[in-house]
């Protein structure tokens, strides 16, 4: 940990306090200064510095794991690995649905089913594990004041009938989703540093952000200068905080952004703009130089290309025809590229098969 | 012997004592002795005795060098580069388009940086060398072990697993097509536990942790001795936020760069980083850049481009002391990169003319087969 005192870094206590003197308290004060410094300010010899190093280092380091360690943890638990997302055909691809430890992300256009896939992964969260769920809490936050309960609770009905066949489940069910509205990124940015003790206190697991996007692109018009530098410390800040927890309780977290369709935020990359005798750059089409033999207007998700990094699963919603729309994997470490067409009907999200 | 005392790694305190004293060169302490030493200088005689230890071995260090010892120089000729080059061996990626724009794989003793959009593949190119840095060598691997640090949490241990499966699975093939006595044999402790067993995981979460486990990483290499691949994965997100002093981080950057070619050079293993993309706001214009800034880019000896062309991907080799430059398509399998292979990614979305949607599927393959 950055922040650890070099008190409990196991140094002597008279080093401590001559550190101190030059405001070196912190193990991160103490990793960010050359060896040249450290002599100085420590007052040792080259050799003991890097002892000290060593110590300091040691502290902080992460413990080291085999993937083999890993391997046989997930297989002891391997229903905790992944959440099902009840759609069958998806979860297959994904080797078992929404995984845990990481976050998902969900982006669409409006209107595609974002939200009602959010309702219908948080009643999926409550189930008890023989039924796929994770027996659990839910924590949601809102910040477009989209989630409905009632919606909520017809999905429930709807989806499993056998289950929620009375009133009793269905309240225990909407007692463990626990809604907060945040409308500001420092307010939702403070609701995700508050979300370790809930978790704990609360016994959640499963956390949705719905949406990331609209907050954000509310706050900071990228246009004006060093809002775009501001917004990146935001979302980057958020995604390690977010992906701390996520891994920490070993829970799934899905996110919700929007698409932009923004010229110069266009990711095409035409292979004739592409040499390696560009220096260093991979040259974005904007729109006003296509010449008409390709779409040049091209949407993409919300957020810059930081914020994609983060991610480590993104799921695309988008329309098909009038009726029916298709989810998209576009990024995910286990799954490949694949397509599945669905409705949304009064149970939620209803996988279909077309022909075509 | 000649050595000016203001050049020991003493503690600086030490140091000015002895500059005031009036002593000049190494020669002379070791002449005055510790119990002369303490009454001159004032200070105790365990502590003289310690600094004229360091001294000495300072003294011994320098006349191994300067006489040509082979061990702690780094000198030597050409010819003997060249004949070390051509012994060495490559980690393969069994994408043979990749290995052979990089000269036969990724090289030992460099540091390789592969750059990409997000999606692209990176980590599953870090994860599929950590498996084949593991091929023995009679079935042409370096017969290594991989360290992995993650500062993504990106790294599955399920999709290792497949990887490693179907790399066991290739090299029985081998071993059948060929069937060769030490083939068999070596196959026999060639085996997904093995595999991931020798992959060792750290996972950072932020720079500080990063740069702790990087200054560790020299002795852990040294009692792990058959650790030939380093991959960080993720270099830049640690060090793209909370960073208001950006000269610190070009600072921090280019000292983690040189411990790793050290590490690199000292335990003759290949490190792989991977870096991500920025956006960079021309005239008129935006460009995707690999992130960190310009002065990282000289950090690494091998740079690798991973980007997109419509539903293909390719990868071009960007920087490389030794290779031409060049861009070869690739894709990725569920056994890992393979060349020849099966379907793509489509990661634009054509965006929504005249109100009518328009399905994506149209315009990616319309035979997307899975193997």
């Amino acid at each position: 940990m950055a922040t650890k005192k070099l008190r409990r870094a196991k140094l002597s206590q008279e080093l401590c306090e001559r550190l101190s003197r030059y405001q070196i308290t912190t193990c991160q004060d103490f990793l960010c200064l050359s060896l040249l410094e450290l002599m100085k300010v420590t007052g040792e010899s080259y050799r003991n510095v890097q002892k000290l190093l060593r110590k300091v280092s040691l502290a902080c380091a992460p413990k080291m794991q085999t993937a083999y360690e890993m391997k046989v943890r997930r297989s002891i638990n391997p229903s905790a690995a992944f959440l099902p997302t009840s759609l069958h055909s998806l979860d297959k691809v994904l080797h078992g649905g929404i995984p845990c430890g990481s976050l998902t992300e969900l982006t669409s256009p409006p209107g595609c089913g974002k939200t009602q896939f959010c309702i219908t992964m948080s009643v999926l969260a409550t189930l008890p594990v023989s039924m796929g769920g994770l027996d659990g809490a839910v924590i949601y936050i809102d910040t477009e004041s989209a989630f409905s309960a009632e919606r909520l609770i017809e999905i429930a009905g709807n989806r499993f009938p056998t289950y929620f066949d009375s009133d009793e489940k269905l309240f225990c069910m909407t007692r463990s989703i626990h809604l907060y509205r945040e409308l500001t990124c420092d307010s939702v940015l403070k609701r995700i540093k508050s979300l370790e003790e809930e978790i704990i206190s609360k016994k959640i697991k499963l956390i949705i952000i719905d949406s990331v996007a609209s907050v954000v692109r509310k706050e900071f018009d990228t246009k004006l200068q060093g809002n775009l530098a501001e917004r990146s410390n935001f979302l980057a800040r958020g995604a390690s905080l977010l992906k701390y927890v996520a891994e920490e309780f070993s829970i799934p977290v899905i996110l919700t952004n929007q698409i932009t369709t923004s010229l110069s935020n266009g990711l095409a990359i035409p292979a004739d703009l592409v040499s390696p005798a560009h220096d260093l750059s991979l040259s974005e089409v904007t729109g006003a130089s296509g010449s008409g033999k390709k779409e040049s207007a091209c949407v993409t998700a919300a957020l810059g290309n930081t914020w994609s990094h983060s991610v480590n699963t993104r799921l695309i919603l988008q329309y098909h025809d009038l009726l029916t729309r298709q989810i998209v994997i576009a990024k995910s470490p286990v799954a490949p590229f694949s397509t599945f067409f669905y409705t949304v009907e009064k149970s939620g999200l209803v996988l279909q098969v077309i022909h075509s | 012997m000649q050595r000016d005392v203001g050049s020991l790694p003493l503690s600086p305190a030490l140091r000015a004592r002895l500059l005031a004293a009036g002593f000049q060169t190494a020669q002379e302490l070791l002449e005055t002795g510790p119990c002369g030493l303490s009454k001159e200088i004032g200070i105790s005689r365990e502590e003289a005795l310690e600094a004229l230890q360091v001294v000495r071995q300072e003294c011994a260090g320098d006349a191994a060098k300067t006489a040509g010892g082979s061990g702690s120089t780094r000198k030597c000729t050409a010819l003997e580069l060249l004949e070390e080059e051509q012994t060495q061996g490559f980690i393969i990626t069994f994408c043979s388009a990749l290995d052979n724009i990089l000269g036969g794989g990724v090289q030992l003793t460099k540091i390789t940086e592969i750059c990409g959009a997000p999606g692209v593949g990176k980590t599953q190119l870090c994860m599929q060398l950590a498996v084949d840095v593991q091929i023995p060598e009679c079935f042409g691997g370096v017969a290594g072990e991989a360290v992995f640090i993650d500062t993504e949490g990106s790294f599955m241990v399920d999709r290792a697993a497949d990887i490693a499966t179907a790399c066991v699975r290739h090299c029985q093939l081998i071993a059948e097509a060929h069937q060769e006595e030490d083939h068999l044999q070596a196959l026999e402790t060639f085996s997904l536990e093995s595999i991931l067993s020798h992959i060792y995981y750290f996972r950072c979460r932020d720079y500080i942790e990063l740069l702790a486990q990087v200054y560790l990483l020299p002795d852990f290499l040294s009692e792990h001795s058959k650790v030939r691949l380093v991959v960080i994965d993720g270099i830049a997100f640690p060090f793209r936020h909370d960073f208001e002093d950006l000269s610190l981080r070009t600072r921090l950057l280019n000292g983690l760069a040189q411990q790793l070619i050290i590490i690199a050079n000292d335990h003759k293993s290949a490190v792989v980083l991977t870096n991500q993309m920025t956006t960079r706001f021309g005239q008129n214009q935006s460009m995707l850049v690999p992130a960190l800034g310009e002065s990282w880019g000289h950090a690494a000896t091998v740079r690798l481009i991973f980007h997109w062309d419509n539903t293909q991907r390719l990868a071009t080799l960007y920087k490389s002391p030794s290779q031409k430059e060049s861009t070869i398509p690739y894709n990725i399998t569920d056994k890992g990169d393979q060349n020849h292979s099966w379907y793509s990614r489509d990661l634009q979305i054509p965006a929504l003319t005249s109100g009518l949607p328009r399905c994506a599927a149209s315009t990616c393959h319309p035979k997307c087969r899975r193997y």
